[in-house]
């Protein structure tokens, strides 16, 4: 077992400059402004932070995927809940 | 009247209608829930043809498949249907097997046969992949009666149950959530090569990958489709966030998209509960030989008409899938009931 964990860590280590590797840039980047003349609100707020920051553009547009989709699926449990559509454990055949 | 419903898009710098936004997240979040796949052949054609800008479509989609497919996963987690441990093996096979690809085709390309190899090898494997289900659904009933008869046949002769044929090169791994002990070289081989076909075909992947893990790994449908969205959530996430540093996720857009996929999954994932298997295998073999039919069309200069046909397929299955689903719930319920009654009466 111990040789076998030990197998599966360099294959991972193996594969790290491969997964850095293969995020290889498929697209180029966008050069581009966006102006913010008649922008208020949040779409100044996003759109400011895309003119200054792609980094932090970035990771606050990856965290809010994650975060409202969460929350979406949160109040849609809830809903399927109380019309009598929630989920346990299958079982699995075919 | 619709245009109450247009949204301005600060990255895009244009107005476009939430409601095709939304609806479009919608459709493609039931089939992602339902089959366990991204879906960005289906959306990218979608926005092309309703004039989303293209500089955004793809990085604005993959934004959305991620959100999509944490609610996707955390649902099919609960119905016990991730296979967390396989589905890890899988990002890492699939990874190193995508840039393999993606060589192969610059390498296809130095050779100016990168086109017309990537467009026949695509649709020869949408349609072989879907007449091959199609014929594994047909046949089923046939083949379990032949398996019972040969089982029944060992038992009476006194002889050991015939072995399943299977390559057992150590180590072999035990995954017990699929309740499938294989060989550490198939999984890695299997996922190495549907890495290969995704990075030569430049596609995701979750088309190839759920068919893989059923039919190369031998995972029940409903774990293939609840593990496929693991490794998609990952994709996913690493898409969002590489397209995000290039300045190409519209926002806003993602938002919308997310706000009906997230709705729609739920109604995916609800629905496997009530389909299933062989339901599952057959309503994916017609999904994918309707999405070769689009791929085919285009290779005919019918570029609209692909896009149509691509966007048609996932709204009808949609429908189908939302059905069933709703059958699925009544036939519960009446279940329900009846045994409800069964009690009370003495």
């Amino acid at each position: 077992m111990k040789r076998f964990a030990a197998l599966i860590l360099n294959f991972l280590l193996l594969a790290v400059p491969a997964l850095v590797w293969a995020a290889a840039e498929k697209a180029e980047p966008l050069e581009k402004k966006v102006n913010l003349a008649n922008l208020s609100g949040i779409n100044y707020f996003f759109a400011d932070w895309y003119n200054n920051n792609m980094w932090l553009y970035a990771i606050m547009v990856t965290a809010l995927m994650g975060v409202v989709g969460m929350l979406i699926a949160f109040v849609t449990d809830i809903f399927l809940k109380m019309v009598g559509m929630e989920v346990s454990k299958i079982e699995h055949h075919e | 009247m619709l245009d109450i419903f247009n949204v301005y898009l600060p990255i895009a710098e244009m107005q476009f209608n939430a409601l095709i936004l939304v609806a479009i997240g919608f459709s493609v979040g039931v089939l992602g829930g339902f089959f366990g796949v991204g879906g960005a052949w289906v959306v990218t054609p979608a926005l092309n043809i309703f004039g989303f800008p293209m500089a955004y479509a793809i990085g604005t989609d993959l934004a959305h498949i991620f959100g999509k497919s944490i609610v996707a996963t955390a649902k099919h987690r609960k119905m016990g249907n991730v296979d967390m441990k396989l589905g890890l093996l899988s990002i890492v096979g699939s990874v190193i097997g995508v840039e393999i690809g993606a060589q192969n085709v610059m390498w296809l390309t130095k050779l100016g046969i990168a086109g017309p190899v990537v467009r026949y090898l695509y649709m020869f494997l949408l349609f072989g992949l879907g007449i091959y289900m199609l014929y594994d659904y047909m046949t089923k009933d046939k083949r379990a009666a032949a398996q019972a008869a040969k089982v029944a046949e060992a038992a009476r002769s006194g002889m050991a149950r015939p072995a399943k044929k299977s390559w057992n090169l150590p180590p072999m791994i035990h995954f017990p959530a699929s309740g499938i002990t294989i060989s550490f070289w198939t999984v890695s081989g299997v996922f190495l090569f549907t890495g290969w076909l995704s990075g030569l075909l430049g596609v995701g992947g979750g088309f190839i990958r759920m068919p893989a893990l059923i039919y190369l790994i031998g995972c029940p449908t409903a774990i293939a489709v609840g593990t496929d969205l693991f490794s998609v959530l990952f994709s996913g996430a690493y898409g969002c966030f590489t397209y995000g540093i290039k300045g190409r996720v519209e926002i806003i857009a993602a938002v919308l998209m997310l706000f009906g996929a997230a709705i729609g999954a739920q109604i995916g994932v609800t629905a496997v509960k009530y389909i299933r298997g062989y339901g599952i295998r057959l309503l994916f073999a017609i999904m994918i030989i309707l999405a070769g039919t689009s791929v085919a069309l285009k290779q005919f200069n019918m570029t609209v008409t692909a896009a149509w046909v691509v966007m048609c397929a996932a709204l009808g299955m949609c429908v189908v899938i939302t059905f069933k689903l709703y059958q699925g719930f009544k036939k519960e319920q009446a279940e329900k009931a009846a045994y409800a009654v069964k009690e009370v009466k003495p």
